[in-house]
């Protein structure tokens, strides 16, 4: 097989690893390519970039891709990439996060991360489900829906992440879909350029835990359920609650401009010390 | 030339449902792992939109890019002429 044949997403991906862990039909793989893909339309360097993940499913993508990569704790996969940012902010770090992972465990990490806008991007693939322990109830879980730990039905209302960022503080959040793709390349081709927090919510699909248990059992079946299930931004402001149930509301919720972490930081080390760093070391003049 | 990888791909016929001009069909023979492998059957068909690249959770496919003529001329990859009926 010759050079020009080969799949264009191979040459970032450890191929010694292949083929991937995830289900047939699910999503991270297609988040995997659209975010190859926003990288290139971006124009960044890969060798420049870090990549931070918690534990779950989607957590396991930065281990196929041929880049730094850092595999944190349960849910302080922001955490660690904060610091990461703060000790060497020439970095282009890349989060991939869960939804169990940013909204469940790590919740409190999300909101103070977007508060402080730190220039992080954080992919998180939310598929309603806590796909890797056995179909338990994530907190992005659909009203109604079934799982493990829920054989009557979800009683509770889920989390809205990407508005919840956006009201946190963020200054790029927007959600989309995997069916939408193209859509989703943008995004991440934005929160990648974007100096500041941003936040691209993925809906996904899981077939082998969310789908056996919502009577979609294939991925074509949770595709196209998902696509019925989409509503644009703009129309979703003329819609009434009653008619929103259930819908999954993609678009952009925030995209502002604001002061950024790190630049404060050394912003306040130069005017109180007169140095970019605020470090106190022996060996101050080789960092 | 649409080639799909049949040692990467997982049978999940997802490229089925994104094609925009429904070029894929599924194989009724089932390969060595148990799956139904989708193929390109019109071919003539496809406007090499790359959709379908993106969208295979498994890197299965790859859209022969070179092939791509209106690539040649500038460098506007969003423009695809058989989308656009020529105009922009």
């Amino acid at each position: 097989m010759s050079e020009s044949k080969q799949n264009r997403f191979l040459q970032y991906m450890r191929e010694d690893r292949l083929p991937h862990i995830f289900c047939p039909g699910c999503g991270n793989g297609a988040i995997i390519n659209a975010f190859l893909a926003a990288m290139e339309k971006a124009g960044m360097d890969f060798d420049n970039i870090a990549m931070v993940s918690g534990i779950g499913c989607s957590s396991r993508i930065p281990g196929y891709l041929d880049c730094d990569s850092l595999h944190t704790t349960h849910g302080r996969a922001l955490s660690f990439a904060t610091g990461l940012k703060t000790a060497n902010k020439d970095l282009d770090v890349v989060v991939f996060t869960g939804d169990g992972d940013a909204a469940s465990i790590g919740g409190n990490h999300l909101i103070h991360a977007a508060r402080r806008n730190i220039n992080l991007t954080v992919i998180c693939i939310n598929n309603n489900i806590y796909g890797m322990t056995g179909g338990q109830i994530s907190p992005t879980s659909p009203k109604g829906s079934f799982g493990t730990t829920a054989p009557y039905g979800n009683q509770d209302t889920p989390f809205k992440l990407a508005e919840l960022v956006a009201a946190a503080g963020a200054t790029y959040s927007a959600r989309w879909t995997t069916v939408q793709i193209e859509n989703l390349v943008l995004a991440i081709k934005e929160g990648l350029e974007n100096p500041g927090f941003s936040f691209i919510e993925v809906a996904t699909q899981c077939p082998t835990y969310f789908g056996r248990k919502n009577k979609l059992k294939t991925p074509t079946a949770m595709a196209a359920v998902m696509k019925a299930n989409t509503v644009f931004k703009s129309a979703a402001e003329r819609m009434s609650a009653k008619e929103l149930e259930g819908k999954i509301v993609v678009g952009e919720f925030a995209n502002t401009t604001k002061d950024e972490f790190t630049e404060n930081i050394d912003k306040i080390s130069v005017e109180k010390s007169g140095k970019k760093t605020v470090i106190n070391s022996a060996y101050e003049t080789e960092l | 030339m649409i080639i799909i990888d049949e040692e990467l791909c997982k049978g999940c016929h997802l490229c089925l449902f994104m094609c925009y001009k429904n070029v894929y069909a599924i194989s009724p023979e089932i390969n060595k792992k148990g799956v139904q492998l989708p193929f390109v059957k019109f071919e003539e068909r496809c406007t090499k939109c790359g959709t379908c690249e993106v969208a295979c959770p498994d890197q299965a496919i790859t859209v022969d890019l070179p092939e791509n003529w209106w690539m040649k001329e500038g460098n506007d990859v969003n423009f695809n002429p058989n989308f656009t009926k020529g105009k922009k």
